[in-house]
């Protein structure tokens, strides 16, 4: 790649800032393309250092968009974390806490789904011992069937858990540096 | 190395070279992949959101070898909070090479 189509794709992949952000951002590598070659650098050894042009565009996007985005490497208990956002403010108690009660809500309810379905058979079983009479080999294979079911559903439910909890965590991240941001903005 | 733990790594590099001097962007870049192997694109938009933290300031200058520089200088601001990554960066490798040294003496 040279440097045109390295500053063209990267105005491309730019095209979501305003012009004047745009613009400010391709001078700064028009420079690092021009200081690069005075040091005897060919353009293709500078675009190949820089890296992809759209990635680059990427983190521009995303600092733009979060403008004081701050990292912050914490993990830890997610009920902590979750309660440490809300603390930041009102505003937090619904943008945090709802979407956590509803993840919550969705795992707490798949799981119970999953493992009623599995204990069908034993759930059967029990209502035989108390109401012998109204015994039926079809119920009793449906209930086997539903346990199959409930087994599949359970080992669905573990990845679900494990990804909504890392998207949950992310979700929490982006948060808190969005409204850390914000606060020193203001 | 993995990638996120470089970026974090990136930003107390650049604010370390800024310390004792003003610099330019490709000057910080070659600075910093002389020593790491990074894709040097991503400094910039790493001056950018530290720019606009209020932990550097920009100027233009004219150099002997071409047309005008944008220099980074370090702002007050951007020095408070050198100091407590750098803070931060000793507990944080202090505690790994603690970690590693208990683990290899387990072994």
């Amino acid at each position: 790649m040279n440097k045109e189509q390295f500053l063209t794709k990267l105005n491309d992949s730019l095209k979501r800032l305003p012009s004047t952000e745009r613009e400010d951002i391709l001078q700064d590598f028009r420079e690092h393309f021009e200081v690069g070659l005075s040091k005897g650098n060919t353009e293709e050894e500078i675009t190949s250092g820089l890296g992809s042009p759209q990635q680059i565009a990427k983190e521009m996007v995303a600092s733009y968009r979060l403008e004081q985005l701050e990292e912050t490497a914490s993990t830890g208990n997610v009920l902590r974390a979750v309660w440490a956002v809300v603390g930041l403010g009102f505003f937090n108690l619904v943008i945090v806490l709802g979407p956590f009660l509803a993840i919550a809500g969705i795992v707490l309810s798949g799981w119970a789904a999953g493992l009623g379905f599995i204990l069908s058979p034993i759930l059967y079983l029990l209502n035989v011992v108390i109401y012998p009479e109204i015994f039926m080999l079809y119920d009793l294979f449906f209930a086997l069937f539903l346990s199959g079911i409930g087994i599949f559903i359970a080992i669905g439910m573990y990845y679900v858990t494990l990804w909504l909890f890392k998207v949950f965590v992310k979700y929490l991240n982006f948060n808190v540096r969005m409204v850390k941001g914000g606060m020193k903005h203001a | 190395m993995n990638v996120q733990f470089k970026k974090g790594v990136l930003e107390l590099c650049v604010l370390v070279l800024l310390d004792k001097q003003d610099r330019y962007g490709y000057e910080l870049v070659q600075k910093i992949s002389d020593q790491i192997a990074i894709s040097e694109g991503s400094v910039y938009p790493l001056l950018r959101r530290l720019t606009k933290e209020g932990y550097f300031t920009t100027y233009l200058k004219e150099s002997s070898e071409g047309p005008s520089r944008k220099y980074y200088a370090l702002t007050e601001e951007g020095r408070t909070y050198l100091g407590e990554l750098l803070a931060d960066w000793e507990r944080f490798t202090n505690g790994v090479n603690q970690l590693i040294k208990e683990g290899v003496r387990d072994e």
